[in-house]
């Protein structure tokens, strides 16, 4: 058994662990629609982590996710907006929804390649690169809004995609592209080429490149990559809640990279898993949902946070130590 | 990029007439911005050319102002480039100022007199600055995950310290805050500025002398130069570290009191993405993000110019343009800073 499965197997059975005894503990816990929400809740962060996680396996960080939901959402909602609004807000440049998709969605990609520009050609640190164009696309996307939101004059079919309910179920589109997501990314993580040399890059960046693997163009697709995903969440949420909201994905790309390190994904590359993130994020949902179960103030979601990361990183540091005894 | 030659003044004989002016612009050039970004916000107000008349950007009561609300990233940024110097980072010190602003409000609402309030609050933040200590120093969590745990952990104390219902410690519900409380960061003590800025200016004249003459500064700039070099050349390096993080934690406290003073009140949130600023100031002050190199006052420029520009900003364009100037002056200042170590390196 590689560390890896190791780690993730270890991190599965905390949440599962941790399950159990919110089932136990929390009144009204042990019922199949929390379980359910505890997935579906959190399909927004769920997705955001997968290209968070390929970028931490590849040594790089991506904080700038949150920004790009905001940004992606805010320009679908401009782009769709017809173009004889009242005044400025509900004026928009009435594209078809489907264009409106698109040019988003470039906005998004533009956003990743001005992360993989500064972190590949100029070799500036990613947590710095990204830092900065999280305020950049955020910003932008305060410039269009204002400051606030656009939720008016758009047409009718622009609430359809985040609002599409499947298999006469309750749980929305978002959540099944979500699954779909993780899947496709566990079969390219273990599976395929570019998966393991996204290993091999965040191992020894050095040796990978003298093995003659072009690390610059793999950060450079693993962040456009991220960015994509990053955009149609936000397409997804402007769709769901029929608005642009300058401030949508705030500190999302905080929550992104905890359940990544909840996750066992190593920062400083090269170990990791999406699965691993997967359960990750189960274990702050079960976290988080306990404590409101349990009627703590909201307030306690911060420090719950914190201590979860800090058990995490210490037991995932001991239990690999301890193996290797 | 060595410490020897950070620390040496002396530099070799063979350098060329255009090192020197590459190494006179990479010393000054931060001067020159500040200057070009006064110039620009004055001119751009100007509807006549009476550069000091009210209204103006050179209004002594704007300059006043402005100085008055810097007064806490002021604070901050000589600690926070000493860190980043030895090749460390603190995400946590919004939240630590938050969380002090919070402490310092309580105190000060429930009749503690200012100078025990005062005291206690720089005590809480060795508290806060020890924990990031011990963290990355002695446990060996990586600085980032480290101290995005305690952005997290104080961020919560901080709320939790607010009752329920209540966005901020303030006056009301039986409790008024003292007369006192808001001197210290808004009324006038010498050529009137408040206390809170003379305080920035005194941390930062400390913090200069500490990265000059002692031997704190040294060895921060070789644990960032090169940790292993300097750890066989016998330094400390845990204790440096753990101390750096300290120093930031009562910066963090300082500047938590100066912001708390200026506004009236706790506030839990008042100092989300005080961090951001924090590496955008030192960047912009030329301090390499690989650690090694940076001076403790051109970091204090950088904040000045930064201030000017978001304050100045706001007679310019709507204040929603803020993020995204901010935002590209991070990556400009970055991308400057690769492009001169670059060459530097080439040399």
């Amino acid at each position: 058994m590689s560390d890896e499965t190791f780690i993730t197997l270890l991190v599965a059975s905390v949440a599962v662990g941790l399950f159990v005894v919110a089932s136990v503990s929390v009144p009204n816990f042990f019922q199949p629609l929390t379980m359910l929400n505890l997935v579906t809740n959190n399909w927004a962060v769920i997705s955001l982590g997968v290209g968070v996680t390929f970028l931490l396996v590849s040594g790089n960080f991506d904080l700038s996710v949150g920004g790009v939901v905001a940004l992606s959402g805010v320009l679908a909602v401009w782009f769709a907006q017809s173009p004889d609004g009242a005044n400025p807000l509900s004026t928009g440049l009435g594209f078809p929804t489907w264009l409106a998709i698109v040019c988003a969605l470039g906005g998004a990609l533009a956003i990743g390649g001005l992360n993989a520009f500064f972190v590949v050609r100029l070799s500036v640190p990613s947590i710095i690169v990204t830092l900065g164009t999280m305020m950049v696309a955020r910003g932008i996307a305060q410039v269009i809004t204002q400051g606030s939101q656009r939720n008016t004059n758009l047409p009718d079919d622009f609430g359809m995609l985040g609002n599409l309910t499947m298999f006469g179920t309750s749980v929305k589109l978002p959540v099944v592209l979500m699954v779909i997501l993780v899947v496709v990314a566990v079969f390219i993580e273990k599976k395929t080429v570019f998966g393991r040399l996204t290993y091999w890059a965040g191992e020894n960046a050095v040796a990978a490149r003298l093995s003659g693997i072009d690390t610059a163009k793999h950060v450079t697709y693993l962040y456009l990559f991220s960015a994509a995903i990053a955009g149609t969440v936000g397409i997804l949420l402007a769709s769901e809640f029929k608005s642009g909201f300058s401030n949508r994905g705030t500190l999302m790309e905080f929550d992104a990279l905890v359940i990544a390190l909840l996750g066992g994904v190593a920062i400083a590359g090269g170990f990791g898993s999406v699965v691993g993130m997967f359960f990750g994020a189960l274990i702050l949902a079960v976290v988080t949902s306990a404590a409101t179960g349990m009627i703590l103030s909201p307030d306690w979601q911060f420090i719950l946070k914190a201590i979860a990361v800090f058990l995490a990183i210490t037991t995932q540091t001991w239990a690999l130590a301890w193996r290797h005894r | 990029m060595t410490v020897m030659s950070h620390i040496s003044v002396q530099h070799p004989a063979s350098t060329t007439r255009g090192d020197h002016v590459a190494r006179f612009l990479r010393n000054y050039y931060i001067y020159f911005v500040l200057v070009a970004v006064v110039v620009v916000l004055s001119v751009a107000n100007l509807d006549r050319f009476d550069l000091f008349e009210r209204g103006n950007f050179l209004n002594p009561s704007n300059i006043i102002n402005i100085l008055r609300v810097s007064a806490p990233l002021l604070t901050l940024a000589g600690a926070f480039t000493l860190l980043m110097v030895s090749g460390y980072i603190d995400l946590s010190v919004g939240s630590a100022m938050s969380l002090s602003a919070v402490v310092y409000a309580l105190l000060a609402i429930n009749g503690v007199p200012f100078l025990a309030a005062f005291g206690i609050t720089i005590l809480v933040g060795v508290g806060l600055g020890a924990i990031n200590g011990f963290l990355v120093a002695r446990l060996k969590i990586t600085p980032v995950i480290a101290t995005l745990i305690t952005l997290s952990l104080y961020k919560g104390v901080a709320l939790l310290l607010v009752q329920d219902g209540v966005s901020a410690i303030k006056s009301g519900g039986g409790l008024s805050m003292p007369g006192w409380f808001n001197s210290y960061g808004r009324e006038g003590v010498l050529v009137g500025l408040p206390m809170a800025f003379w305080v920035a200016v005194l941390v930062t004249i400390v913090l200069v002398i500490a990265q000059d003459r002692t031997l704190l500064g040294k060895y921060a700039a070789a644990t960032g130069g090169n940790p292993t070099a300097a750890k066989l050349s016998g330094i400390n390096t845990t204790r440096i570290v753990f101390l750096l993080y300290v120093i930031v934690g009562v910066s963090a406290a300082l500047a938590g009191i100066a912001r708390s003073s200026f506004m009236s009140l706790g506030d839990p949130l008042s100092g989300d993405g005080m961090e951001l600023s924090a590496i955008l100031v030192v960047l912009l002050g030329g301090t390499a993000f690989s650690g090694g190199e940076g001076r403790v006052l051109r970091s204090f420029v950088g904040a000045l110019i930064i201030m000017a520009l978001t304050v100045g900003m706001l007679t310019l364009v709507p204040a929603y343009y803020q993020t995204l100037v901010l935002g590209s002056a991070l990556l400009a200042a970055a991308a400057s800073n690769h492009l001169i170590s670059r060459k530097e390196k080439a040399s």
